[in-house]
Order: C-alpha cells, then structure tokens, then sequence
C-alpha cells in the first residue's frame, strides 16, 4: 500500500478515465498502484495498456506494483501552463520502478538524482494522482 | 532514373514577434508575408513560376484563422501543380517533413522544382497559454500531462541527468547560450542579436530549473520558403547550389520517455539517423564543416551535437564552453544563432536551420561565414529526440 497524502485543492489538469483506465484511478484512491502484465512474456506497462507493447500478445492481466524505485532525473517548473500557475513552481521527477519501469510524476521534494525514492498518492477532492518522494 | 534533390532558392522572413493580438484594428496576415517571400525565393533560385510543381507547406500553429492553407495559397499565387499540394504536421520535426515531402516529389518525379514552405505565427497567445496546448503535444494527456510537464521541463531533466552524470554545471550548458547569441549577433534575421555574457546567462529569472530564460527558446513567428530541384535544373541555373546528399531518420518507438529504463541523455533517434545519414553520403562528422541542429535548449544542442558524433560523448558542454561549437572553432555549431537567439516558430524551425545551411554552403552567410564550408549536417526532432530527422547538404559552386 502507497501512503495517502490529502490535498485541498483539485487537481490542476485531471486525467480522463475510460472503462479500461478506470481500474488504475479506482486502485491509486485506495492506496494500490497497478498497471498491466503480458500474460505471455511477463513484462510490465506503463501507463497500462490493452495489449502488450512489448510482444504484441493481446492479453494482459492487472498487477501490482511496490511503488519502490529511483529518482532519474528531476526539474522544478517555474514557467507553468494556464493550469498550473497556482501551484508553480513545482517539481516533477522521472522515476525507475524497481520492476523495471520509466514513468513520470509528481515529485515532492528536492533529492539528488539516483536517490532511493517511494511513490505516493496524492488524494485530491476530485480524484488521486501519484507523485514520488523520499524514502524513510 | 537515380535523381537527385537540391536547394536552389531560399527565402526567410526575420523571427520575431509578427502576429497581432486578435483584437487589434490592423492584422499581419500569414499568407501575404508568405506570398512575397515565394517571389523572393523563386527570384533568388532562378526559375520560372511555371517549372514549380509541388508545394510541400509546414501546417500553421491552430492560432491561424486561414484552414486549408495549402489550397488557398495555391489560389492565392495561381499556381496549378503536377506534383503534391499538401500540410505536413509533426511537432517539432514539422518543417523537416515538409522538406521531405517536397523532396520526395522531385525524387519521384512528379516535379521538377518544389516548394518547402510554411508560416508559424503563435506569439499573440501567451506562453501560459500556449503551453496548455504544447504540453499536450509533448507527453501522455492522462498519465504526464496532469503534473503539469511542459515541453521544455522534458529538457530541463536530461539537463539535470546530464550535469550529474557527466560532472557538468550549469554554467557549462550555459555557455552555449552565449555562443549561440555571438552568432545571433551576426545574423540580420535572428530574434535576439545583443551580445551576452556568461554573468546575464545566469542572472536570468529561472524557467525550469536548471535553465534560465536565455538557455530555453524565446517565443516568436517566422516564415521560410525554400524552393528546390532536380539536380539537372539546378546545374543549368549557372548559381551556387546545395546537393542534398542524404538523409537519415529514426523514431526510437518511444514518446518523450521509454517506459523501459534506458541512458535518456543518449539520443539514440539522433545517433541512428545521424549514422544512416552519414553512411549513405560516405562521410563522417569528422568530415562536416558546420552543423545547424535543432535544439530548443542549451541541453539539446550538447546531446544533439554528441549524438551526431560531432563531439565526444558527456564532452559536448565542455567543448562548447571552451569554444569549440562556435565560429572559428574546430566545428561551428548553429552559426544562425540556434533556437535560443535566432528564435524558434517551432513549425518552421527546419526550416530556419536548411536557410541557414544553404546560406553558409552558397557562401552567402556574411559576417557568420564559415570558410569554404563544403558540408553541413543538420537535424530536426520531436519530442525528447523520440525521433530524428538528419540531412547531410554538400555545397556546389
Ligand atoms: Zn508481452
């Protein structure tokens, strides 16, 4: 389970949810991060996917995900999109899972690159996001 | 028949802030600015109106209110054509394939003599604004855009990975910057042409961090119109000409990050194409006498410039910052001025920098002339480098 940070505001710029995306919003609100595995070569995808990007097989089953990584690289924005102004500047991160994915999120502290990092969810009043941060 | 692709002609308007906001009582219209540089670049290549037969037109920013630009300056010139009269969209990398489009018209003969052109007015909408677009364009709408990463603060990371990876600073990437204006300086149609010093770099209010306001692109409007041919016409103009003499391209299946762990700051798109290019025309980057890249930021010009073997790996920012990039040095990179101080109307960007490489392989670039330059390499990206687009263009006089 990912630790559950509540914030006040909305979010800046929320994502859409479809039938199939709905799985990975509804889980990240409890505290689950999951995204999809190839039934066929095992590997991960990230953001989930229908099919699997890797092998092209057609089937894919939801797993989950420690929340476990490294932060890549990071940067603070202060130059912000319409949407964003309120909050700027802000710090967004790229983060290597320890199961061997690249993604992108928020990132709520300055920490040195190759630092030990844990993903969060940041429980907004109109729905989560996932955001990284330092571990212990 | 094995045929063979040349720039002839060429014809930019200087970047800058162009477009009007919408409600003031007198426009600068996109299409009457572009009109009148297809005269001046046909005037410039030597042909007659009736030997063009394709019209290849980067797609206007969604700001311009003329749709179906292709067509309506078709009309608007009465200029029937043989070959293909179409818009070209893809990001960044846009005007580069437009470029090819129109290239691939002659290459297939259905042309003789092409346009590549195109128009990029954007600066009446704020950079606020523009970036709630832009960010779109530039990661996944669900996924990355709701952290609010910007085109830019892709950069700013391989900025941020590459300063740590390779013991770099900031002041480093940053002199590449001020190299950049000194060549801006000496180029009637950049943006910005003031001297900097490395001091104004880095008082500069911070953009996205650790790049300031002088080391990410300005935002401006520009238009280019290139006019190229078969290399039969072109020799038979009697005028100095640039041979296309390959090209190379390279989409990593990967927009903006790989979800598979990979070295970021190696751009494998630009490395692939910049390979395949230099094969085809039997070169090497060695062999090149100036390179016009495009690079939004600082950053990108050293990754860029490495990848394309022009200098040694996690070694780009250090040579630049010991003028090895600039006029003079050992290999001149962006003699225009770059995306920084040139300027950078993203949808013709290619654009500006195959002007600037048939200005310099003409031998018309003046003040910022390389000496004898023979060849020149240039590239065009999308994303973060997801993908490549090299040309190596040789001078013949
Ligand atoms: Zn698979």
């Amino acid at each position: 389970m990912l630790e559950i940070i509540d914030i006040a505001t909305p979010r800046a710029y929320p994502p859409r949810v479809s039938a199939f995306t709905r799985r990975f919003w509804s889980s990240l609100a409890e505290g689950r991060l999951e995204t999809t595995r190839c039934t066929a070569c095992q590997r991960f995808s990230f953001p989930p996917k229908q099919l699997c990007p890797h092998c092209w097989h057609r089937e894919v089953a939801w797993a989950p995900l420690s929340g476990n990584g490294r932060l890549y690289a990071a940067t603070a924005i202060h130059a912000a999109p319409l949407a964003f102004r309120a909050v700027a500047p802000y710090r967004v991160g790229i983060v290597d899972l320890d199961e061997g994915i690249r993604l992108a999120c928020a990132l709520l502290e300055n920490l040195p690159l190759d630092s030990p990092v844990r993903l969060v969810v940041l429980r907004h009043p109109d729905g989560p996001l996932f955001a990284a941060r330092s571990v212990g | 028949m094995t045929r063979t692709v040349c720039i002839i002609g060429a014809a930019a308007l200087p970047v800058g802030k162009w477009q009007k906001p919408a409600d003031a009582p007198e426009q600068v219209l996109e299409h009457e600015l572009l009109a009148g540089l297809v005269l001046d670049a046909v005037a410039d290549a030597g042909v007659e109106r009736g030997d063009i037969g394709a019209m290849a037109f980067s797609q206007c920013r969604p700001y311009t209110l003329q749709k179906y630009f292709a067509t309506f300056m078709a009309h608007y010139l009465r200029l029937p054509c043989t070959g293909t009269v179409a818009e070209v969209l893809g990001n960044g990398m846009t005007a580069g394939l437009a470029f090819e489009q129109a290239a691939n018209d002659i290459l297939l003969g259905r042309a003789r003599v092409a346009l590549a052109l195109g128009v990029n007015f954007e600066s009446a909408t704020s950079a606020a604004e523009h970036m709630m677009s832009s960010m779109r364009a530039t990661g996944d709408v669900d996924f990355q855009v709701p952290f609010g990463i910007t085109p830019i603060a892709w950069y700013a990371m391989d900025a941020a990975r590459y300063i740590h990876e390779h013991a770099s600073s900031r002041a480093e990437l940053a002199s590449v910057a001020v190299k950049n204006r000194a060549h801006a300086a000496l180029n009637p149609i950049a943006q910005f042409r003031k001297p900097i010093t490395l001091e104004d770099v880095l008082a500069q209010p911070m953009i996205v961090e650790p790049l300031g306001l002088f080391e990410v692109p300005p935002r401006g409007d520009g238009a280019v119109v290139l006019v190229l041919a078969e290399e039969d016409v072109a020799r038979g103009l009697g005028r100095p000409y640039v041979r296309v003499r390959s090209r190379g391209f390279f989409h990593e299946g990967a927009h903006q990050i790989s979800e598979v762990p990979n070295d970021m700051i190696r751009l494998i798109s630009a490395e692939t194409a910049g390979r395949t290019a230099y094969e085809a025309a039997g070169v090497g980057p060695a062999d090149m006498d100036f390179a016009e890249l495009y690079a939004p930021c600082t950053i990108v010009e050293v990754l860029a410039s490495e990848a394309l073997g022009l200098l040694p790996r996690g070694q780009g920012a250090r040579a630049a910052a010991a003028g090895e990039t600039s006029l003079g040095g050992r290999i001149p990179i962006c003699t225009s001025g770059g995306l920084q101080s040139r300027g950078h109307p993203a949808y013709v960007t290619p654009f500006y920098s195959l002007f600037e490489c048939a200005e310099q392989l003409r031998g018309r670039a003046g003040a910022r002339q390389v000496p004898n330059a023979r060849l020149g390499v240039t590239s065009a990206e999308l994303g973060n480098y997801n993908a490549a687009l090299v040309h190596v263009l040789e001078a013949v006089r």
